[in-house]
């Protein structure tokens, strides 16, 4: 029986509105996608669930990173019951979640007033075991009662009751981590999550992402570097030989190819406590691109600087050599001090530093002695052709701190958090193509003095 | 779309039904088809199987970096053109510039040879993803329109318009403009039951038990994260194919081991397989697939 004219209404609003969600979820689909669909279910019977999926997988989703989040869209539009139910089970974690921030600020109070603590960490406070809760409790407790508390020990109290959260979430996330919230996030999911917040569960797959991307990342600087090499001078041995052929009329002429001037990279990543996950994960990046450049450096520092380079020569799987030698390494976990850093680099590894090296720097900017760090940061940018900087901050708490201000006004600063976030913008500033702050997650580079 | 799927059996072609489905609306909306997969899926291989089924000629153009449109679509026959000229010369009759620059001396690349074929070929544009971004934009307006523009002949319009497919796999994200002239389809390592399929359609002379013995024993290898090289079917077809050369009717964990170089092809993946596994973990998957009553156990 043919639909009538009001259910293939009703039929094309339907696919309108899934395309619109489609869209809204980050899938690029076009009225011409749309339209392909269309007619593609012209010649399907409707009736078999399992032909009307396929149809619309293979005109609207066209990567797999697509076609994961259209599986996942798919149930949840055409499947109206499990919707039901997954919409209920949004609504009570809802709940719950406001449950748990009501009951985190009624319980992290300080003479009579709530800390300030963001939404994050106070979700952390309600999934505390109950000792760590008591221990906090019991901590504020105590500081309200001592003698000469002062209101302005309030935010003190709060950067102690941040570090006590962060040490028993780590704890938390510490053993396999299984049916964590990452956990089970496919590759498209790990691409937009924050470095800092993958579980252990989710490492290996992260790792092999990152060896992916770097592939990727790789082969497109080789393919760049080759097609601006061009052709060189004439190759008169070559250009005879060829055209002995037509009787020794010039009909060819043979180039000299150029060869290609691949860039040196020299990375510097800031292992501090708050800085060792992001600067581990960017390291096995930026080392998945040896391919692509002529050299790569790679130093870690926190108080002072460390190569890791001759360590990582000795072969091997570069994934564990990193993590290993990020864990052996003497300044793992320590405090920051970017000046000490970089006036060893500008004097002990001088010969690393010329007009064709690119240095990725990976840090938060937080530093001690800030003036001298400046300084010794001008030294080395004139002797380098750049310095890219990547601060996993997020973007929105840069003009909080001095130091990202200042650094950010002398090398070019991007935020990075995310592996999509480090994949564009390695790609784009080594391919030389300007990236929106659109393409690298809304944020604007913040680069002052350019 | 029974036809077809017929047809892929026919020549030993064992998919899916989501292949099958979108291989047939490529061919009903005659769109080119875009096939995404890890290496060794079965990409190259469906373009081949199609040509089979639909019993027409299968036109391959092989991607890499570099390939231009003179490796791809013409070339003027220069040699030829030449040759013409002195004999000419020597003969003392001057040469119509026209007459050089027809069919005659025009050497067909394979873009070419699909849009002139007379009747409907297979045209397998395998490994998309290594050729250059320019070539690529090149490429979808030849596959929106099929005509291609010879500034000394004019325009040739498809007689036919080919089957198109293109593999890929996934070095480099495809443009846009031409995934939105393609029909997409990604393939995955198949489940046990298919592969078993595939081992006994492939390889002359597998018993059944040995047949999934190796299904289960690749299944379970895919499944481990750590491993950086995945066996493809490939691997798996030449694995069982040495194994049947060797008379061996079953599996076991340190016949596997013996063999591994034909399924584990990166050392790494094959110290992790000897730290981590070990012959005597793949015996206990294998007794427990059996007691387990997996799909299709002896």
């Amino acid at each position: 029986m043919l639909p009538s004219p009001r259910e293939e209404e009703l039929f094309l609003r339907q696919m309108v509105a899934f395309a619109g969600q489609l869209r809204a979820a980050g899938v690029e689909v076009g009225t011409a996608e749309l339209l392909d669909c269309l007619q593609a279910l012209q010649h399907l019977s409707l009736a078999r669930r399992d032909h009307f999926k396929g149809a619309l997988g293979a005109t609207l989703a066209k990567s797999a990173r697509n076609r994961e989040i259209f599986d996942l869209l798919f149930e949840r539009f055409f499947d109206p019951l499990q919707a039901r139910e997954q919409q209920t089970k949004r609504l009570e974690q809802q709940e719950k979640l406001i449950k748990q921030l009501e009951e985190a600020g009624e319980a992290l109070q300080f003479k009579g007033e709530p800390l300030q603590l963001s939404d994050d960490e106070k979700i952390w406070y309600a999934s505390l075991p109950e000792e760590g809760k008591a221990g906090l409790q019991r901590f504020l407790k105590a500081t309200e009662e001592g003698k000469k508390v002062e209101a302005s020990f309030r935010p003190l109290l709060e950067t102690v009751v941040r570090g006590q959260l962060r040490y028993w979430r780590s704890r938390a996330d510490a053993p396999a981590g299984e049916g964590g919230a990452g956990s089970k996030l496919g590759a498209p999911g790990l691409r937009h999550l924050d470095l800092k917040d993958i579980r252990e569960a989710d490492l290996p797959a992260v790792e092999e992402l990152i060896a992916r991307l770097a592939r990727q990342v790789s082969s497109q600087l080789v393919r760049r570097q080759r097609r601006l090499s061009g052709a060189g001078a004439v190759d008169f041995r070559r250009t005879l030989r060829h055209n002995l052929q037509f009787g020794g009329c010039l009909f060819k002429i043979k180039y000299r190819r150029k060869q290609p001037r691949r860039q040196q990279l020299l990375f510097l990543g800031d292992v501090s406590a708050s800085m060792s996950r992001y600067s581990t994960m960017i390291l096995q990046f930026i080392y998945g691109l040896q391919t692509s450049v002529k050299n790569l450096e790679l130093f870690v520092f926190s108080d002072n600087l460390e190569h890791l380079t001759p360590r990582l020569r000795q072969g091997g799987d570069p994934g564990q050599i990193v993590e290993q030698l990020v864990r052996r390494s003497k300044t793992w976990g320590g405090g920051t001090n970017i000046a000490s850093a970089l006036s060893t680099l500008a004097g002990e590894y001088a010969s690393l530093l010329n007009m064709r090296t690119t240095i990725i720097v990976v840090s938060d900017t937080r530093t001690v002695t800030l003036a001298r760090a400046l300084e010794a940061l001008d030294r080395v940018k004139t002797r380098v052709k750049r310095i890219l900087w990547l601060n996993p901050l997020p973007f929105s708490e840069w003009s909080c701190y001095a130091s990202v201000k200042a650094f950010a006004q002398r090398v070019e600063m991007w935020p990075c958090h995310t592996l999509a976030q480090l994949e564009k913008i390695v790609a784009g500033r080594l391919l030389q193509k300007n990236v929106s702050g659109k393409e690298v997650g809304n944020e604007q580079a913040y680069c002052p003095g350019r | 779309m029974e036809q077809l799927r017929r047809g892929f059996a026919r020549v030993g072609y064992i998919c899916e039904e989501n292949t099958v489905l979108t291989v047939y609306l490529a061919l009903v909306l005659q769109k080119p088809l875009l096939v995404e997969g890890a290496p060794g899926v079965g990409k190259t291989e469906l373009g081949k199987a199609l040509a089979q089924v639909l019993n027409t000629e299968l036109i391959r153009l092989q991607c890499y970096e570099g390939l231009d449109e003179t490796k791809a679509l013409y070339e003027w026959n220069y040699q030829r053109q030449l040759l013409r000229l002195q004999i000419d010369r020597s003969a003392e009759v001057e040469v119509a510039e026209e007459d050089l620059f027809s069919p005659r001396y025009l050497l067909e690349r394979p873009l070419l040879k699909a849009i002139r074929s007379d009747k409907r070929p297979v045209l397998l544009i395998d490994e998309v993803d290594k050729c250059d971004p320019e070539f690529e934009a090149f490429l979808f307006e030849v596959l929106s329109d099929f005509q291609v523009s010879i500034p000394e002949i004019g325009t040739v319009t498809a007689r036919t318009v080919p089957a198109v497919v293109l593999t890929s796999n996934s070095e480099r994200e495809l443009s846009d403009g031409l995934k939105r002239r393609c029909l997409y389809l990604y393939l995955d390592f198949p489940p046990p039951e298919e592969e078993i399929k595939i081992i006994k359609a492939k390889v002359p002379g597998v018993e059944e038990r040995l047949a999934w013995e190796i299904a289960r024993v690749v299944e379970y290898l895919r499944r481990q994260e750590q491993l950086r090289k995945k066996p493809s079917i490939a691997e798996t077809l030449d694995w069982a194919r040495a194994l049947v050369a060797l008379k061996h009717r079953s599996l076991d964990g340190g016949l596997v081991d013996n063999t591994l170089n034909l399924l584990l092809k990166r050392r790494q993946d094959q110290l992790y397989f000897r730290r981590e596994i070990g012959p005597r973990g793949l015996d206990k998957v294998l007794r427990q697939g059996r007691a387990g009553g997996d799909a299709g156990a002896p």
